[in-house]
């Protein structure tokens, strides 16, 4: 299990058009073991989030190949690409982008209702199994917009748990937490690739956080270091 | 997949319920100016037909004027003859309808006539002394003539049914009554074109409210018209037809016209000018009521590219967890749909209350006391079908923008 590739970037080339033309990534190449909870990191500046965003598939205007568990997915349309995300890919963003006119439980359900795999209590008991995990059973029924930042991200991971990805990304999701939060967030993500096996990609600042997890790849300059 | 979309589009729906309610205001409004204009026009349009109707039958079968046949020469010789006619003259065979029986007894066999009613019509000089008026003498069955044309609504003096029992009695127009300064029980002589003249007796006037009619007609019992003009029992100049649908002329004159040797005509026919306004006051209507109905359509569109600007990042969030552009199309474009649905019901609702309250309004034309409206369904249904078709298009514009965010530039801001 350790040795299965999740996540193949093959010579990942982006440039930039504005305001001067830029190559943001040059000729990255990488791979991605399931169960793996690896770290991007680098100076602002570095192409560390473009890189993240190419890997998630919402952005396609790059050079290279991108295969995740076995499928390239370069050269897909868009609409494939939000199929394979909603399925595949779980995501959470710095600012917890959770919809506020939902409730914590429908911001949870949003992504396996989409799916429609599992039928809606199925969905519904999922949701409040992951809320307990995370410790927010008690806030399911409320506005999303009436939790706290650290309460808003941990909603958000259980978003982005639901549909059971095999690949969960994060950008920067602990930069606006405070340090309990944010060793609540680190735990969370270190129990999902150890005990569930699902592969962590994320973008931190965060030295600390990044020395504690199982890789780091640094880029400077769009390239590896 | 569906259902969620419309569980999202609910929410943003309910959530700015008064933004909601603003959108849908301008819908109602647009929705129910359409209702008021259509119906308002549609009761001047049928008031108008049922005036027309108080004169006119569905059809009138007539011997028309002969065509004009003084050139004779000119059908026979070939090439390019130079030919002079001098006094040419039309000469007419047969005046009125010369068998009537059998195109009654087929008018009576047809399923959509229900009335028929022979006239013997004819103009006149109406004299009292110095006193002479031209005018035109209608000869008529009396009881018919009422069911046709509901005469006796309109008589000011006498009786209608009088007229059944008085061989020598007429009754007349009141304009024309009184420009002959005669009155009840007075002498009238009547002159025909053929120089016959003869006394009658007035014992009854009317006033349709139509100056043309009450200053010049007059009706006597038919079989005295046909003896004023020495004609036998069976002379007949007009035949009025009333059928079940008089919208429906065509089908009946399409198939009598051929066959008889006489001009049939539609009451469209007769009343081009009249059917031409209401026509043009339609088009008015629906000109005005789809601009207001378009101001309402850019009240949706600007509401709805509103919210979806104040949604741009949750917009970008749906797409990040796999929601595809179609989904996020779907989602917008069915909120339009319900405000332009329940908009479009309330508009309906509302339109009709406007109308029933304006047709109250006092109003005084002809047989008319208020303002006229006919609630037509067609109205209500174009109005429903316009106004949804507004707010879609209204809604699909900003639906696609939304559908083309890109969510990496909103979500890396």
């Amino acid at each position: 299990m350790e040795n299965n590739i999740v996540l193949t970037a093959s010579h990942i080339s982006k440039y930039f058009q504005q305001p001067d033309p830029f190559q943001v990534l040059k000729d990255i190449s990488f791979e991605v073991h399931t169960g793996e909870f690896l770290c991007l990191t680098g100076k602002s500046g570095s192409g560390k989030s473009t890189l993240l965003y190419v890997l998630s598939t919402m952005d396609t205007d790059y050079r290279g190949e991108l295969s995740l568990k076995g499928e390239k997915l370069t050269g897909r349309s868009i609409n494939q690409l939000a199929a394979f995300r909603n399925e595949h890919i779980g995501f959470v963003f710095q600012f917890h982008y959770l919809l506020p006119e939902f409730s914590v439980l429908d911001n949870i359900m949003l992504p396996a209702l989409k799916l429609k795999k599992k039928s809606r209590p199925e969905i519904e008991d999922k949701a409040y199994q992951h809320l307990q995990l995370l410790g927010m059973e008690d806030q399911a029924l409320k506005p999303a917009s009436r939790l706290s930042g650290g309460q808003q991200q941990r909603v958000a991971i259980a978003r982005a748990l639901i549909n059971d990805p095999s690949i969960i990304m994060g950008d920067e999701p602990t930069g606006n937490l405070d340090s309990k939060n944010t060793s609540i967030v680190f735990d969370i993500f270190k129990q999902l690739s150890a005990d569930n096996g699902q592969t962590i990609i994320t973008v931190t600042h965060d030295e600390d956080f990044a020395r504690r997890s199982d890789r780091v790849i640094e880029l400077n300059d769009g390239q590896l270091l | 997949m569906a259902s969620v979309n419309y569980k999202i589009a609910f929410v943003h729906l309910t959530f700015k319920i008064k933004q909601t309610m603003i959108a849908m205001l301008g819908v109602v409004f647009g929705i129910s100016m359409y209702v008021f204009m259509n119906s308002f026009m549609s009761g001047i349009n049928d008031l108008q037909v049922t005036l027309a109707f108080s004169n006119t039958a569905h059809i009138r079968i007539y011997n028309d004027i002969p065509p004009d046949h003084t050139n004779l020469i000119q059908t026979v010789v070939k090439g390019n003859p130079v030919i002079r006619v001098h006094n040419g003259r039309v000469i007419k065979y047969t005046e009125g309808i010369k068998s009537p029986a059998p195109i009654i007894k087929w008018l009576t066999g047809q399923d959509e006539v229900t009335g028929i009613e022979p006239q013997v019509n004819s103009n006149v000089f109406f004299r009292n002394g110095g006193n002479k008026v031209n005018g035109k003498l209608s000869g008529i069955d009396v009881e018919n003539e009422n069911k046709f044309f509901k005469i006796a609504d309109f008589m000011v003096s006498g009786r209608w049914n009088d007229l059944k029992f008085q061989p020598e009695g007429i009754i007349m127009g009141s304009i024309l009554a009184k420009s002959l300064s005669i009155n009840i029980g007075n002498n009238v002589n009547l002159l025909t074109n053929d120089g016959v003249s003869k006394n009658y007796k007035l014992i009854g006037t009317f006033q349709t409210g139509e100056t043309a009619i009450d200053n010049s007609k007059a009706y006597v019992n038919i079989n005295s018209s046909r003896q004023l003009l020495g004609k036998n029992q069976d002379y007949v100049t007009d035949i009025q037809v009333n059928i079940k649908n008089y919208r429906q002329t065509w089908p009946i004159i399409g198939r009598l016209a051929p066959v008889i040797p006489y001009k049939v005509e539609s009451w469209e026919t007769a009343n081009e000018g009249m059917l031409s306004a209401s026509k043009l006051r339609d088009i008015i209507a629906m000109a005005v009521s789809l601009t207001i109905l378009m101001v309402a359509g850019f009240g949706i569109f600007n509401i709805m590219n509103m919210t979806i600007n104040e949604k741009v990042r949750e917009i970008a969030i749906l797409k990040a967890i796999g929601f595809s552009g179609g989904d996020v199309t779907v989602i917008f474009l069915f909120q339009a749909l319900v405000i332009g649905f329940i908009g479009g019901i309330l508009g309906l609702l509302f339109g009709y209350v406007v109308c029933l309250l304006i047709g109250l309004i006092p109003f005084k034309i002809e047989a008319e006391n208020h303002l006229p409206f006919a609630y037509h369904f067609a109205d209500f249904y174009m109005a429903f079908c316009f106004g949804l078709l507004i707010t879609l298009f209204a809604g699909y514009l900003p639906a696609r923008k939304a559908a083309r965010i890109d969510p990496v530039t909103i979500i890396r801001g």
